[in-house]
């Protein structure tokens, strides 16, 4: 039981949770004063999140190649796409 | 090919496996590609009204967001760890895990529940702004994902009811898994963008 | 047990049909009408007007076309109908639901030249506001009747899943591809509200999206079905009996 619950997961769960709060507080808290700044740290942070669930929570860390690729491209285009059309807005 | 039979580990997965039945992964491209264009589509439309949008995001109360995106990653936390304690065939674990999630899953809904009413006795509607529209229509689809989701976790506890975990076809619980690890991560996007970025 | 065998010439000119349906579309709604994409739902009643009257031949000749070829719903929903009915055991539920379905689902397909060709009979006398509201009636009529082609989509992924064949008859992956199309074409009912923006009838999510999701998907179980009629044709060439996966008997391969 002990070993199941202090696992990776659970590791990987509490970082992204602690994640959540910062990119929350940098966000709406005092957080960053220029808004293009906090807006582009609050997309990578999402994507940086997402590629861990995508990685460790749907398991494509293992995965064979293709899927593996195909999972980062997605995460590492869509940063990059939402960032941009962030910036030139 | 059986999951019934594997290595233990207590890592995820192992080197070479796919993670569920393949086609759930054409599933899961193809919504994740309708969420990139609708993604795409917000950040169009905010660039050309950027005061309007940032005015939609004041208006949104960030502490709900922020308590949805924690029930979400949880959920998400339980769901993967209960196909690792079936894998190490442990007993009820596996069920109590899928039962949890839909827990936070029942919150999540709860939780918009409140966000839409206050919204709408404040006179907000889809109808109001351009914001209003893409924050009631992306957490409209995103609803359905999560309502679709609950009722595939609904249906993983039902499989197992009644099932040794030994014979317990993993690659099923993978494939249910998989969606609600993707109603997790739209949400985490749809965070950022409404409730951050706008 | 009662063979079920598919008669593959017939079931090819079905699937084939559906294929005409797709290419009817581009050729009378994109060229000859210019209906994609559609005039704006924001656009004023005379506007609309102007264009009903200078376009009335092309919408004419479109929705005649369209008038043949949107009965190809028919049969092309009946070549999916017939292989689902080869994945039941029993009542074959999924299928005479299917039928039922398909059977309602042309109507809806042809009231939509049908309203189109009145509006363009004598578009010159038509009070411009009464010609709005028909027209916005095409785009609903079309658009809004997602539910039960969604309903479709979802019968055939149910009838793949419980598909008892082996190997079964489309590939499991089709169940996948149709439970999506099926999520996917739920925000077609917001077109209700919006009249511009990306929701409205003539927007990017509403309309091409929607579009290219439904009418994509008809191509790919197009060219699933043709694989299925391909299989069957090389399993009944072999002299040993029928094929066993025709008499729902488990292969021994």
């Amino acid at each position: 039981m002990r070993s199941l619950f202090l696992s990776r997961l659970t590791a990987i769960w509490l970082l992204l949770a602690l994640v959540t709060i910062g990119s929350w507080v940098v966000g709406h808290g005092p957080g960053l004063v220029d808004h293009r700044l906090a807006g582009v740290v609050a997309l990578v942070i999402a994507m940086v999140k997402v590629r861990f669930v995508i990685l460790d929570f749907m398991e494509i860390r293992h995965a064979p190649l293709w899927l593996r690729l195909a999972g980062e491209v997605w995460c590492a285009g869509l940063a990059i796409g939402l960032t941009t059309l962030f910036l030139i807005g | 090919m059986s999951g019934a039979v594997r290595p233990d580990t207590t890592r995820a997965g192992f080197a070479g496996h796919v993670p569920g039945e393949a086609g759930i992964w054409l599933f899961i491209a193809g919504d994740m590609v309708l969420f990139s264009v609708l993604f795409a589509v917000f950040l169009t439309h905010r660039a050309e009204a950027p005061d309007l949008f940032g005015a939609g995001r004041a208006a949104l109360d960030p502490r709900l967001g922020l308590v949805n995106t924690l029930l979400m990653l949880t959920s998400s936390w339980f769901v993967a760890t209960g196909v690792a304690a079936a894998r190490r065939r442990r007993p009820r674990i596996p069920a109590a895990c899928f039962a949890a999630a839909l827990a936070c899953g029942a919150g999540f809904a709860g939780v918009k529940y409140l966000e839409y009413s206050a919204k709408f006795t404040a006179g907000l509607t889809p109808m109001t702004d351009d914001f209003f529209m893409f924050y009631f229509v992306y957490t409209g689809i995103h609803m359905i994902h999560v309502v679709i989701g609950m009722g595939v976790l609904y249906g993983l506890i039902a499989y197992l009811r009644g099932r040794d975990i030994a014979v317990v076809n993993l690659q099923h619980l993978e494939t249910g898994a998989s969606f609600w690890h993707l109603v997790d991560l739209l949400w985490i996007v749809l965070f950022a963008l409404l409730y951050l970025v706008a | 047990m009662e063979q079920r065998t598919v008669d593959g010439a017939v079931a090819k000119a079905f699937v084939y049909s559906g294929v005409a349906l797709v290419a009817s579309l581009l050729v009378s709604q994109g060229w000859l009408m210019g209906f994609i994409p559609p005039p704006s739902p924001a656009l004023s009643p005379e506007a609309l007007a102007a264009i009903f009257i200078e376009r009335k031949m092309g919408i004419r000749l479109g929705t005649l076309i369209q008038c043949i070829c949107y009965t190809f719903w028919l049969t092309w929903g009946m070549s999916i109908t017939f292989y689902m009915r080869r994945m039941e055991r029993g009542v074959p539920v999924l299928t005479y639901a299917s039928i039922a379905n398909i059977g309602g689902g042309y109507v809806f397909f042809l009231l939509m030249p049908i309203t189109w060709a009145a509006l363009a009979f004598r578009p010159e006398q038509i009070d411009p506001a009464m010609l709005q509201v028909l027209n916005d009636l095409v785009w609903f009529i079309f658009i809004l009747s997602w539910p039960p082609f969604a309903l479709f989509m979802i019968f055939i992924a149910l009838a793949i899943f419980r598909d008892h064949n082996v190997p079964t008859v489309f590939p499991r992956w089709v169940a996948f591809f149709n439970l999506w199309c099926a999520v996917l074409i739920v925000p077609a009912g917001l077109i209700e509200f919006f009249k511009t923006g990306p929701f409205a009838y003539d927007g990017l999510i509403s309309f091409w999206f929607i579009y290219i999701v439904f009418f994509g998907w008809i191509l790919v179980m197009s060219a699933v079905t043709l694989r299925a009629i391909a299989t069957d044709r090389k399993m009944n060439a072999v002299p040993s009996r029928a094929a066993p996966h025709l008499t729902g008997q488990a292969s021994p391969t």
